[in-house]
């Protein structure tokens, strides 16, 4: 039925309302000054020519007939990949948004109604712009859950400004980002990598052998481990990368072997990650040092999803991340998610919802806007990095489940890390004669 | 071993914007912000207190010399200008004014970071290039000590080379400058000196 936008506030608004049948509709009477561009959605529908015939737009008064019991439809976009290298990943956080949309279009509390829009950009990097432009421009879809990569993310940055479109990523990525247009609900450096290392160091040792593919994702969390494993006083042996999708691992592995470190730190996706932990696993059979008890393999991005195509091969494997299978506390909304993954675009669409919930054209918000105006009304984004706060669990894979070592309560993104740290007055050094 | 970029530390940095207030000024603070700085806007001037910022970003299209205080090309901090016109006279008053970096307007959700971490390597980069640059001047001014303390020693009975030798030895020892080395045996304060220095005479 009829679903109008309130007035907006500059407008002044009898509070003459009374109801023409008990709990369903409300006709509203509405004192305005004649701007008419400000005054929203006309009634449309069946109530257009009766709203026409009774000429309630002239004068100063604006009637509105408000469905109390409608929901609004509003499209959201899909952009994930069901195809391509990493196809697991994304059919896990389609899962977890496509399983929120259900609960979302179930609720009867709740007044929205998701309607997806969904692309697949099939693993091609080049297609999540053009992609992404045609939900925004053609769907009226003002929001996308989607992207898996961070070449992707980047990839529809542009498009996101120019739309003035919002995307809500849902997949560990590696930080120093905090796009005015994007939400990040899965974890960042401080949220993953630095408590991983933290907790593995003291335990395994220092020297550690990094690996990743070769794009962002790889590079910035090899160069952060760098940092880390240096400022430690340990030691990188190594740090080798592959293109996206080889399979071409013999080289490292007999890098790693030569070097004998006391972790590996695997930054690699999809099909390189998978050859990668084969014959590391090889390794571990030939020479003792190589097993998980010694010289273990750390991971920031693998969860659940992909365990079965590791198949054995992930026995020992040391991942961090928000939430593993079965482990409580997060998210909110407590659920059996298949992996962090999915519990993250779980976690996305729940948080639009509520951010647009009961509020009538917020769908067309920004998302400054959408997060300015609910400010303090219990959300979960911070506002300056719109990033979350998550728990950071640090588990091992036994008998082919993950097994929580380690968990940490209530870390607060901190895509730059700057939060808790002080900026030098002084120079660290000084030019001696 | 590679050379650590200090990419971690920008929090509770101070960061000052020298603009009217403008889109461009919410559009850099709210990137500022996310990045973790503290920030401070003014316009037309900014006093003293400048001196206190860690970063400044200053409008090009506007700004003129009297707004710093500090001299002409000489900022104490890194300096990132803020240019809408690209008029070439405004971009060589930018240079002039001690840009390390720039950002062009209109500011939209980012480039402050990249502009941070550019002004603040230039920066550094410049001021470690003019301490060196005043410390080589300041031994060029002190050649005819050195020539003079360098006399003094040889006409001991040794040669130049030995002389030039045993000069080097003594700055070595007291953990000084060759210059200041030379300025001591001119002084005359070479005798005094104990700990491992070598006596001049004897």
């Amino acid at each position: 039925m009829i679903c109008v936008r309130p007035p907006p506030r500059s407008i002044f608004r009898l509070n003459l309302c009374f109801a023409i049948f008990p709990r369903r509709f409300l006709l509203t009477v509405a004192a305005c000054c004649p701007k008419q561009g400000e005054l929203g959605e006309k009634p449309r529908g069946i109530w257009a020519p009766i709203a026409a015939s009774l000429d309630l737009h002239r004068g100063p008064f604006e009637f509105w007939i408000v469905d109390l019991t409608a929901k609004r439809r509003i499209g959201l976009g899909i952009l994930y990949s069901l195809s391509g290298n990493y196809y697991l990943i994304s059919k896990a956080c389609r899962a977890g948004a496509l399983s929120a949309i259900a609960a979302i279009n179930a609720d009867p509390g709740c007044d929205l109604e998701f309607v997806s829009v969904e692309r697949d950009p099939q693993g091609n990097v080049d297609l999540y712009g053009p992609l992404c432009e045609e939900i925004l421009r053609d769907s009226g879809a003002n929001h996308v859950v989607g992207c898996v990569t961070s070449w992707s993310r980047k990839e529809v940055i542009p498009t996101l400004e120019k739309h003035g479109g919002s995307l809500w990523y849902a997949v560990p990525y590696e930080g120093f980002e905090a796009s005015d247009h994007i939400v990040y609900t899965h974890a960042c450096p401080n949220q993953h990598l630095l408590p991983l290392l933290n907790w593995a160091m003291p335990k395994f040792g220092s020297r550690g052998f990094l690996t990743g593919s070769n794009y962002i994702w790889g590079w910035e969390i090899n160069r952060l481990a760098r940092d880390r494993v240096t400022l430690a006083g340990g030691e990188v042996l190594g740090e080798r990368y592959l293109p996206i999708g080889s399979r071409d691992i013999d080289r490292v592995i007999e890098e790693i072997r030569l070097a004998r470190p006391d972790f590996v730190l695997n930054s690699l996706i999809g099909p390189s990650s998978y050859a990668f932990m084969s014959a590391y696993c090889e390794l571990g059979l030939s020479d003792r040092h190589f097993r998980p008890e010694r010289c273990p393999i750390l991971s920031c991005n693998l969860t659940e999803c992909e365990l079965p195509t590791f198949g054995a091969a992930a026995e020992g494997l040391i991942a961090a991340g928000p939430y593993f299978r079965g482990i409580p506390g997060w998210p909110r909304r407590q659920r059996d998610f298949g992996s962090s993954h999915e519990a993250a675009a779980f976690t996305s669409v729940m948080e639009l919802a509520r951010l647009l919930a009961h509020r009538p054209g917020a769908e067309q918000l920004s998302l400054a806007k959408l997060l300015a105006e609910c400010s303090g009304s219990g959300g979960i984004i911070d506002l300056e990095t719109h990033h979350t706060v998550l728990p950071v669990i640090i588990a091992q894979v036994r008998g082919g489940v993950f097994q929580p070592l380690k968990r940490l309560e209530g870390v607060a993104g901190d895509p730059y890390l700057t939060r808790g740290r002080n900026f030098p007055t002084s120079p660290l050094l000084r030019v001696v004669s | 071993m590679k050379r650590s970029m200090r990419i971690q530390n920008l929090g509770g940095a101070r960061a000052l914007i020298l603009h009217r207030p403008h889109p461009t000024v919410a559009a850099l603070t709210r990137q500022l912000s996310a990045i973790g700085l503290e920030v401070v806007q003014a316009w037309p001037e900014v006093g003293a207190e400048a001196l206190a910022m860690d970063f400044v970003f200053f409008d090009a299209d506007m700004g003129h010399d009297e707004m710093f205080p500090w001299p002409v090309r000489q900022p104490p901090m890194p300096m990132i200008a803020l240019i809408g016109s690209e008029a070439p006279g405004r971009i060589e008053w930018a240079l002039r004014a001690g840009a390390h970096a720039q950002l062009l307007k209109p500011v939209g959700n980012s480039g402050a970071f990249s502009a941070l971490l550019i002004a603040r390597d230039a920066f550094d980069a410049h001021r470690a290039l003019f301490a060196e640059i005043a410390d080589l001047r300041r031994r060029l001014d002190e050649r005819q000590t050195v020539v003079r303390a360098v006399t003094m020693l040889a006409v001991r009975g040794k040669t130049e080379a030995e002389a030039y030798a045993q000069l080097r030895q003594m700055a070595m020892a007291w953990r000084i400058s060759f210059e200041d080395a030379a300025g001591r045996i001119v002084g005359g304060s070479g005798d005094e000196e104990g700990g491992g220095g070598k006596r001049i005479r004897g």
